[in-house]
């Protein structure tokens, strides 16, 4: 492909990825916005100052939100570590099933974990609260975590344990001054989109949190279908901020072939 | 401490979480969608549920109608994702800024896409518009109904949109890895581009294609939220379906919403068969 | 210093067949150099493991003077060994690397960085120190593990292959800093190798190690002229085996009678010479011998003769080769003293 053919369809590419994000600016800014008008009617911050104001509800559920991907995340990342830790470093009978176990949460539909999981935790009595959508998460975010552990721990030789021990550490001092700096990329980054997957929970929130727990995404689809474009964009352009913080913060790391964001993650 | 205890403490707590909450949610499952139901005194486990699902048109509609989606929007998905590997492989002005675009999108969740879609193609959204300052339409009746359509076609084009880029990291890190010494050899020995594409790089390509496609597909089957913003009223997408049996006064529902999780769960577990036959096969990834 | 001795040390590794260490018996005298010689998979690098604790024995002891240490954490050992990998932690500088022994005991940083410093002049890294182990070469990271280690002063030293990563320029250089260091500290030293040659420029005694077993412990010049076994001769080079029976202070072999140095045991066994010793040209032992081959092979000439239907081999000196072309007859001459009796096999 000549240079600029491979520019123009670069240029169609990008043009792609962006088109949805287009009309939720120009909404979220728009005062009135009548067919067939291209631009809004009038320019306005309504949207966005009603959106961040206390009777939307928005910063609240922001809030929750953000307390539960973070909560999730650290269990995730508390009980996935030594978990990945095992499935890197080891070759063990098994070992292929544990996989598919961890595989299985985070690929199955939803809707197919959904119902037996709100049983459970209507149980346990922790339907309909936070906790109780906590642990919801973490079906798909641990074994995410987990998976992402193992590869890091499979690059990582563990020849430099039985060095720092030989050189009179003892195994927590190995783990903080040795192990903990070589898997701490990989684990930064692995917790990085964990929080994104908890963060994008829609279902699992809604049947588990019983409808008491309200995080953004159940908070943006009530105002989604409320029809009021302005607000909805609004609140779908706040609620894309952690992505895009995510982002800022991982592509140091990522090379312009994107080795890093690949086949962990779950869409 | 020998190697199989440590093995044990390690592992341990994460077999217990996923072991407790999802094997035992999926039995649960299971159990109610059998009409095994002591609370409600249903004691004896049956197919009635599923004969029921089966039988009545609704269920194999809103079947039918989720395979199209995920296999349409699949298919699509892969293709363009191919052609936007092979793009980005080499180097060229604006590539950078694609890249970005690319990891962008992955981490915008597929509700706020969905949304942007229905602001995009309604037939009072944006192409609309565009259309009436062209002069095709004059009203927004006339403009096509892409959305919450009969042929989810708002919904394909969210997945695609979604799916797209993520089959286009995966395929990009599998040509990493790769490299290019095979394609290499191949025209040595008399291939041209197209040849050594068809008959070498796809033949490699293809086991981390297929995985990625696996995953997408799933994905596209069983999510819940996009179909409730672009889906039509009917047919309604399986999931969405499933949700609202679930969710019906009517208890007598309740097995069949749970026979309908079991359909889409052995679907699910189907695709995850693929995808790790194919892993094991080719890889998806560097590794 | 301190005395290292193992006793009836074992272990298999689960799955294997067969046990990676029989039974090792071995004494390492405080401030010696040991060798602990043998091929790949002989169970040296088990042994040094079990040794370091970085591994458990099935079963035996590992001593120190101070007592037992078998069932110590590696870090209590006072056993600090350095793997062929330099493996100097990547995220951190030379000199954090060297002083991270220090680190782990609570030294104060000022005394830290005092040791750190004058061990980097001792290998020769002065001014490196803030570089990472990236920047460094593989001989100066090979350096640089080293002080490591020694700036710990451990009981027992234990080096897995120092020399094996490096180009051969740098053996030599490399070879002669780790016996100064060790001479110079007096540090009880194992090293691990599967050159002959390094072993035996290096060590003070060499442990040879075949099949997970101690075939001979003793000075380098010991496995060469007096090897115990069939096995250790063939290690270390050896190529004239003539079996045969050893009566009355002869040797009666498919080469005749030949006269044994004394304190040769009776009985049937197999007579070795080093290709060295054997000499082209008249003298004690003689026989008429056919040359078949000559080899240059740079500092010297490997001549491979026929004696009496026997094959053996000559190592001499190229200028003393030039004479001889294949076909040609002489003497040669297998001198008592260079004899030695090997149990049959």
């Amino acid at each position: 492909m000549r240079g600029d053919l491979r520019m123009l369809a670069g240029l169609a590419l990008a043009g792609f990825l962006v088109l949805p994000l287009v009309p939720l600016l120009g909404w979220s800014v728009a005062q009135g916005w009548r067919f067939p008008a291209l631009v809004p009617d009038r320019l306005s911050a309504q949207a966005w100052s009603f959106a961040l104001s206390p009777q939307s509800g928005v910063l609240a559920s922001f809030a929750i939100t953000t307390l539960i991907a973070a909560a999730t995340t650290l269990l995730a990342i508390l009980i996935g570590l030594p978990a990945g830790r095992a499935l890197g470093l080891y070759r063990f009978r098994g070992r292929g099933l544990v996989i598919l176990l961890l595989l299985a949460p985070a690929l199955l539909p939803g809707i197919a974990v959904v119902f037996g999981l709100h049983g459970i935790l209507l149980r346990a009595g922790l339907a309909g609260t936070i906790p109780g959508v906590i642990l919801a998460h973490l079906v798909p975010v641990l074994p995410y975590v987990t998976l992402v552990m193992a590869a890091v721990f499979a690059r990582f030789d563990p020849a430099f344990e039985d060095q720092a021990r030989s050189l009179g550490a003892t195994p927590w001092q190995t783990f903080r001054a040795v192990t903990l700096p070589a898997i701490l990329p990989g684990l930064m980054i692995a917790a990085l989109f964990a929080f994104l997957v908890s963060w994008s929970q829609y279902l699992l929130t809604l049947s588990v949190g019983g409808g008491r727990v309200q995080t953004l995404p159940l908070l943006l689809f009530s105002f989604a279908s409320a029809g009021r474009n302005d607000i909805t964009a609004a609140i779908a352009l706040l609620y894309i901020l952690p992505g895009l913080l995510v982002l800022a913060v991982t592509a140091r790391r990522i090379t312009g072939r994107g080795a890093a964001l690949t086949e962990r993650l779950h869409p | 401490m020998t190697d199989r205890t440590r093995l044990a403490l390690l592992l341990g707590p994460a077999l217990l979480v996923l072991g407790g909450l999802f094997l035992t949610g999926l039995g649960l499952t299971l159990l109610r969608s059998f009409r095994y139901m002591p609370a409600l005194g249903l004691t004896e486990p049956d197919l009635a549920a599923y004969t029921a699902i089966l039988t009545a048109p609704g269920f194999l509609t809103s079947l039918a109608l989720s395979l199209w989606v995920a296999t349409v929007s699949t298919l699509i998905a892969a293709v363009l994702a191919l052609a936007a590997a092979l793009l980005l492989r080499q180097t060229f002005p604006g590539r950078a800024l694609i890249s970005f675009l690319v990891q962008l999108n992955l981490t915008i969740p597929h509700i706020v896409g969905a949304i942007g879609i229905l602001y995009l193609f309604s037939q009072s959204g944006s192409f609309a518009r565009l259309a009436h300052a062209a002069g095709l339409i004059v009203t927004p009746a006339e403009f096509p109904v892409l959305t919450q359509d009969p042929y989810a076609i708002g919904i394909i084009l969210l997945y695609v949109w979604k799916e797209l880029p993520f089959i286009t990291l995966i395929l990009l890190a599998n040509l990493q890895s790769l490299g290019e010494d095979h394609e290499s050899v191949a025209r040595s020995l008399g291939a041209t581009r197209w040849q050594a594409f068809r008959h070498v790089l796809l033949p490699m390509l293809m086991p981390g294609l297929l995985a990625a496609s696996a995953l997408v597909f799933a994905f596209a089957f069983g999510a819940y939220e996009v179909p409730l913003i672009l889906g039509a009223h009917a047919p309604k997408a399986l999931p969405v379906l499933a949700w609202q049996a679930s969710t019906d006064t009517d208890l007598a529902t309740r097995p069949e919403a749970m026979a309908m999780a079991v359909v889409i769960a052995l679907i699910g577990f189907a695709l995850l068969a693929l995808y790790a036959r194919m892993l094991a096969k080719g890889g998806s990834g560097a590794r | 210093m301190t005395t290292l001795s193992l006793h009836a040390l074992r272990k298999t590794y689960p799955g294997a067949g067969h046990a990676a260490v029989h039974g090792l018996d071995l004494t390492a005298a405080s401030g010696s150099l040991t060798a602990l010689l043998g091929p790949s998979g002989c169970g040296k690098t088990t042994t040094m493991k079990l040794i370091a604790g970085l591994i458990a024995p099935d079963a035996g002891e590992v001593r120190l003077d101070t007592g037992p240490i078998t069932h110590l954490p590696p870090e209590q050992r006072g056993v600090t060994m350095v793997f062929q990998n330099p493996l100097l932690f990547p995220h951190l500088t030379i000199a954090q690397n060297i002083g991270f022994g220090l680190r782990m005991r609570g030294l104060p940083p000022a005394r830290i960085a005092d040791s750190v410093a004058a061990m980097l002049s001792r290998v020769r890294l002065d001014g490196l120190g803030d570089r990472r182990p990236a920047a460094l070469s593989g001989g100066q990271q090979q350096r640089a593990a080293l002080a490591r280690a020694l700036v710990l002063h451990p009981k027992v030293l234990l080096l897995d292959e120092p020399l094996s990563n490096l180009d051969p320029g740098l053996r030599d250089e490399m070879r002669q800093l780790i016996r100064g260091l060790q001479l110079e500290t007096g540090i009880t030293t194992i090293v691990v190798t599967h050159d002959q040659a390094e072993a035996v420029a290096l060590a003070d005694r060499i442990a040879l190690m075949l099949d997970g077993h101690l075939a001979q412990h003793g000075p380098p010049e010991d496995l060469y002229r007096r090897p115990a076994s069939l096995a250790v001769a063939r290690f270390f080079g050896g190529v004239n085996f003539l079996p045969g029976r050893s009566e009355g202070g002869v040797f009666r072999s498919a080469l005749g009678t030949l006269t044994l140095p004394p304190g040769m045991p009776e009985g049937d066994g197999i007579l070795t010479l080093r290709p060295e010793a054997l000499r082209l040209g008249p003298g004690p032992n003689a026989r008429m011998a056919r040359v078949d081959a000559v080899t240059f092979l740079g500092t010297q000439t490997r001549i491979s003769l026929t004696v009496e239907g026997c094959a053996l081999q000559a190592l001499t000196t190229p200028d003393l080769a030039t004479a001889l072309a294949p076909g040609t007859s002489l003497a040669v001459s297998l001198p008592p003293e260079a004899l030695w009796l090997l149990p049959p096999e």
